[in-house]
């Protein structure tokens, strides 16, 4: 069985995350195991839910919304790239000061080591 | 005087051979060290992998061989100097670390490095080691 | 098995496709995505086209459309799920960007 992990550094409003999507959209549909994406440098800001992108414009974060509750594809944020980034990730005891979207698993660069072992093909975008 | 039978000797011999020596994952650094944090986000994911007793080989082509240049003082410009943390690397046992010959010549730089072990490779030898990894990311 | 290359960005600005190009051995496969579309027009990759004919170079149809870039023989014209299909044909994947 095919099992797909895919690293995205590219922030929400950039041009770059649709091609991103597009890919992890496809493999999807045609079947193939995406394991989970892993949000890391820039990446990390798709998790900030104070992100307002001009509505006119293509929304990356609705799109991984999406694929995460039609697929229960797995988001793994970095915590510590998204901490740099102002992706305020402390849930236990004050929520109202996290921003981080529920959608995300907050997670760290071991949860990429994971990835990577179980996936046959690990790609970066 | 061998402690094994040879019966012994070539069932391990032979066990050896099939154990898979793809390595889980190669890093290729391609930035300078300072300006951007490529090199530091880089390193981060190779400590992590080597504490996880995954098998990890750092490359370093076009600017990213400026990471491995001695003589170099991040402090200067207040710089937290992450490449200092690359003595470490023997510690976790990050022993594969190849820089490409072809980005050090067209940089005029001397194969003066900061840290041992560092193997200077043609742009050949350099793809060669490369495809022994399962898994390549580059910063 | 063989290596793909992911090419994302201009070369008319970016060293990444000539750090490619030098690792790239025949049978791999480049597919340019994203910027790396104007690359058709580089002079490496003319080069490339000249002097490693077994290297094929796929292009990304809509990326190269959106830019007006013309395909043309023999660089191939691709969509997303040839990019998926080929991720599994070829042993390891490089994202140059």
């Amino acid at each position: 069985m095919n099992k797909l992990a895919v690293v995205v550094t590219t922030p929400p409003y950039s041009n770059l995350t649709i091609t991103a999507i597009d890919y992890v959209e496809t493999a999807l549909s045609l079947g193939v195991d995406v394991i989970g994406v892993f949000f890391y440098q820039d990446g990390a800001i798709q998790a900030n839910s104070n992100v307002t992108i001009a509505s006119d414009e293509y929304q990356a974060i609705q799109q991984w919304t999406r694929l995460h509750q039609q697929y229960q594809l797995p988001l793994h944020l970095c915590i510590t790239a998204a901490e740099k980034r102002g992706v305020q990730c402390d849930s236990t005891t004050n929520t109202e000061q996290s921003n981080a979207n529920e959608v995300f698993t907050i997670s760290g660069l071991g949860e990429l080591v994971e990835l990577s072992t179980n996936a046959t093909r690990l790609v970066q975008f | 005087m061998s402690a094994f039978t040879q019966q012994e000797t070539s069932a391990v011999a032979e066990s050896t051979e099939t154990i898979n020596t793809t390595k889980a994952l190669a890093l290729i650094n391609s930035q300078a060290p300072f300006a951007c944090s490529d090199g530091k986000d880089s390193l981060d994911i190779a400590l992590i992998f080597a504490s996880f007793e995954q098998g990890v080989s750092l490359f370093f082509q076009g600017d990213g061989v400026y990471q491995l240049i001695d003589k170099q003082n991040g402090s200067l410009i207040s710089v937290k100097d992450y490449l200092k943390t690359f003595a470490a690397f023997e510690f976790y046992d990050i022993e594969d670390i190849y820089i490409c010959q072809q980005s050090l010549a067209e940089r005029k730089l001397a194969s003066s490095f900061h840290i041992d072990n560092v193997q200077i490779l043609t742009v050949k030898d350099f793809a060669v080691q490369l495809v022994q990894h399962k898994h390549i990311l580059r910063f | 098995m063989t290596t793909l290359h992911i090419v994302r960005k201009s070369a008319f600005s970016s060293n990444d496709l000539a750090q490619c190009l030098a690792l790239a051995t025949k049978a791999d496969t480049i597919v340019l995505l994203d910027d790396a579309c104007y690359n058709v027009n580089h002079p490496l990759i003319a080069k490339t086209l000249n002097e490693q004919p077994e290297l094929a170079i796929n292009i990304m149809q809509t990326h190269a459309q959106a830019r007006a870039v013309n395909i043309m023989n023999p660089i191939k014209a691709i969509v997303m799920e040839d990019l998926i299909k080929l991720t599994f044909t070829h042993k390891q994947v490089i994202t140059w960007q």
